[in-house]
């Protein structure tokens, strides 16, 4: 465990903060991300119908492969196109 | 610790191992306690303590093996090192000790003085210095990128403020590090000097830079130089630390060939060490309070010494009025070299000094804006052969950058910007008195000078501030 | 946020804390595999509602 001394004034705390999260997901645009094992597609398929349902606009992407972190470029795109991504299914 | 004499030893120490049948004597006649730093089992014959982990010895203040103390009631009444019977018989008030021993023999180093040993074992059993919280880091997490996704850094990564280099950089000064260096806006944030400490750790500072970067915050922080005002401004000024007087050889600044340039250690950290105190205790970042349009390159950090290579006047500190290791802090907006490759008098080279000086940062804007012009050697030379001082370089452009009103108002030469109605019928001078600093540095070779141009001056401006660097060693 | 099987419940906890972010996640009921296609809609639906508060932050 490695501890670094904090060189702000502390007005913030420490956790890392996420992105603020909308309010609703209507008129927003999510990236569904498939991280490629077997059946997840499925789940995000119905995932998929139910945010349309709900007014947001669903992008899909794929991992390569499972076993290894997303590539740069498929973070970049994801990050620039979505404001929201989820990430199935692990298991 | 009981009461009663307490030997500390090593067994790699020949003196320790010639004095163990001493030990044994004594351990018969009262109480002994042995403590030993390397060897649990040394000296044998005896009821040993293991130090290994040093912890006793350094709470003792051990420097020498063996040392041979006495405490009574739990407090040390005497003590000796090394060996000598003299000194060991008048001390245990026992005689006829090591009979077999020579007179006297030296001992060897404690093993708590051993390089990096001590830093270490304050760290661990001295009081805790530090009043600062700690940030954990997560196991995958890269101490580089963690202070880049913390928001700590400008922009370049910082080196990772650990709790020991933060101590070893408090050694620096001999402030306390709970003493209130400044209030640091825009948060107007109580900065103490171990806050001061960790961003000089992340810049990249040594601890000997330490009183430089405290006296720069110092002054940056006060009313006359309105660091909030000059972060808030979009005009893209920065402060500039202008160092002098004999701290500048002892930390090896750069005030000669390059000196606004990169690549001197203590230049480029200790300005860069204010910088990163002002945003990390001030919380004044880009896109927040610092509004800088443009902003410019050395906003990152701009810190020069002046040249002790034949100056033709006085340090700038000095001329304004703080003599020895001292700073002065101005409020810089860029550089902009002024070329003079011929001028043999300084009538001649004023007048290209004033060319520039008069067109920054617009030929019709006067007295709102101050400057700072640094002379290199070669043209330090032209001033000196000439017998000019300071004062008189001065004194000459004031004079060439009086200019009739008229031609500085708005909408004169077709250009919108410029004075204000009200100057026209009178001669108007380009700075205000004192709005135009001269220091002096670079390289011996190159005819060029550089201008500095500076911020506003006056009420919602920036004064520059000239401050001793000596009380914050 | 993520979806992952109950299974991948400790590994999903130790990931986040090791790279020191909270992310939200949602886990379904394990197996995934040899389930069927009716079976996944459904677990879908009923993790629909999580996932939402999850990417939200409302409690939903």
């Amino acid at each position: 465990m490695r501890a670094l001394v904090d060189p702000t004034s502390e007005q913030q705390s420490v956790e890392r903060q996420l992105n603020p999260r909308p309010s609703s997901l209507s008129g927003r645009t999510v990236g569904l991300l498939d991280i490629s094992k077997a059946r997840g597609d499925v789940v995000l398929d119905r995932l998929a119908q139910r945010l349309e349902g709900d007014g947001a606009t669903v992008l899909r992407y794929t991992k390569p492969t499972f076993t290894k972190p997303a590539p740069v470029d498929l973070r970049h795109e994801i990050s620039v196109q979505c404001e929201v991504v989820i990430e199935a299914l692990a298991d | 610790m009981r009461d009663g004499w307490v030997a500390i030893v090593k067994q790699d120490c020949p003196t320790c191992v010639l004095v163990a049948p001493v030990l044994r004597q004594l351990a018969e006649i009262g109480p002994l306690t042995v403590l030993s730093q390397d060897d649990p089992a040394f000296p044998p014959g005896l009821e040993v303590v293991d130090d290994r982990e040093l912890e006793q010895s350094w709470r003792l203040s051990v420097e020498t093996v063996p040392t041979l103390l006495h405490l009574k009631d739990g407090v040390e009444t005497a003590r000796t090192v090394g060996w000598s019977r003299g000194q060991w018989e008048t001390m245990t008030s026992v005689t006829g000790l090591g009979p077999d021993l020579p007179d006297h023999r030296p001992g060897c180093g404690s093993r708590t003085v051993e390089w990096g040993v001590e830093a270490d074992l304050e760290r661990r059993y001295g009081d805790r210095v530090l009043t600062s919280r700690t940030v954990e880091l997560a196991d995958l997490e890269d101490e580089v990128e963690a202070a880049y996704d913390r928001g700590w850094t400008d922009g370049l990564p910082v080196v990772a403020p650990t709790e020991a280099r933060v101590l070893a950089m408090l050694k620096g000064t001999s402030h306390a590090p709970d003493e209130v260096v400044a209030t640091v806006p825009p948060d107007l944030v109580p900065c103490t000097v171990e806050k001061v400490a960790v961003n000089a750790v992340m810049a990249g500072c040594l601890p000997e830079h330490l009183p430089v970067v405290l006296a720069a915050v110092a002054a940056a922080c006060t009313d006359a130089f309105n660091m909030h005002g000059l972060l808030a401004t979009t005009f893209p000024a920065g402060p500039v630390v202008v160092v002098d007087g004999p701290i500048v050889a002892r930390l090896r600044m750069n005030g000669d060939g390059n000196a606004l340039g990169q690549g001197n250690r203590a230049n480029a950290t200790i300005g860069r060490a204010l910088q990163l105190v002002v945003r990390n205790i001030g919380g004044g970042r880009p896109g927040g309070v610092d509004r800088a349009t443009q902003g410019q390159p050395g906003k990152l950090s701009f810190c020069f010494a002046e040249s002790t290579d034949e100056p033709p006047f006085a340090p700038l500190a000095e001329r304004r009025g703080v003599p020895g290791s001292a700073l002065t802090l101005f409020p810089g907006s860029g550089t902009v070299p002024v070329v003079d490759q011929l001028s043999r008098t300084p009538e001649s080279l004023a007048r290209s000094l004033a060319a520039v000086l008069r067109v920054l940062p617009h030929p019709k804007l006067a007295i709102a804006f101050d400057a700072l012009l640094v002379i290199s050697p070669e043209h330090g030379r032209v001033l000196r052969e000439g017998g000019w001082d300071a004062e008189r370089l001065v004194a000459e452009l004031d004079a060439l950058l009086t200019v009739p009103g008229a031609e500085l108002s708005r909408g004169v030469g077709g250009m919108t910007e410029g004075m204000p109605p009200g100057f026209e019928s009178v001669p108007v001078p380009k700075f205000r008195p004192g709005g135009l600093l001269l220091a002096y540095a670079g390289g011996r070779a190159g005819l060029f000078s550089t201008v500095v141009p500076g911020w506003v001056n006056g009420p919602g401006g920036s004064e520059p501030v000239t401050v001793s660097i000596e009380e914050w060693a | 946020m993520f979806l992952a099987s109950s299974e991948f419940a400790d590994a999903a906890l130790a990931q986040t804390r090791a790279v020191g972010l909270a992310v939200p996640y949602v886990l379904v009921p394990h197996p995934i595999q040899d389930r069927t296609d009716e079976e996944l809609t459904s677990l879908a639906d009923q993790a629909y509602a999580a996932v939402l508060a999850a990417v939200t932050g409302n409690p939903g």
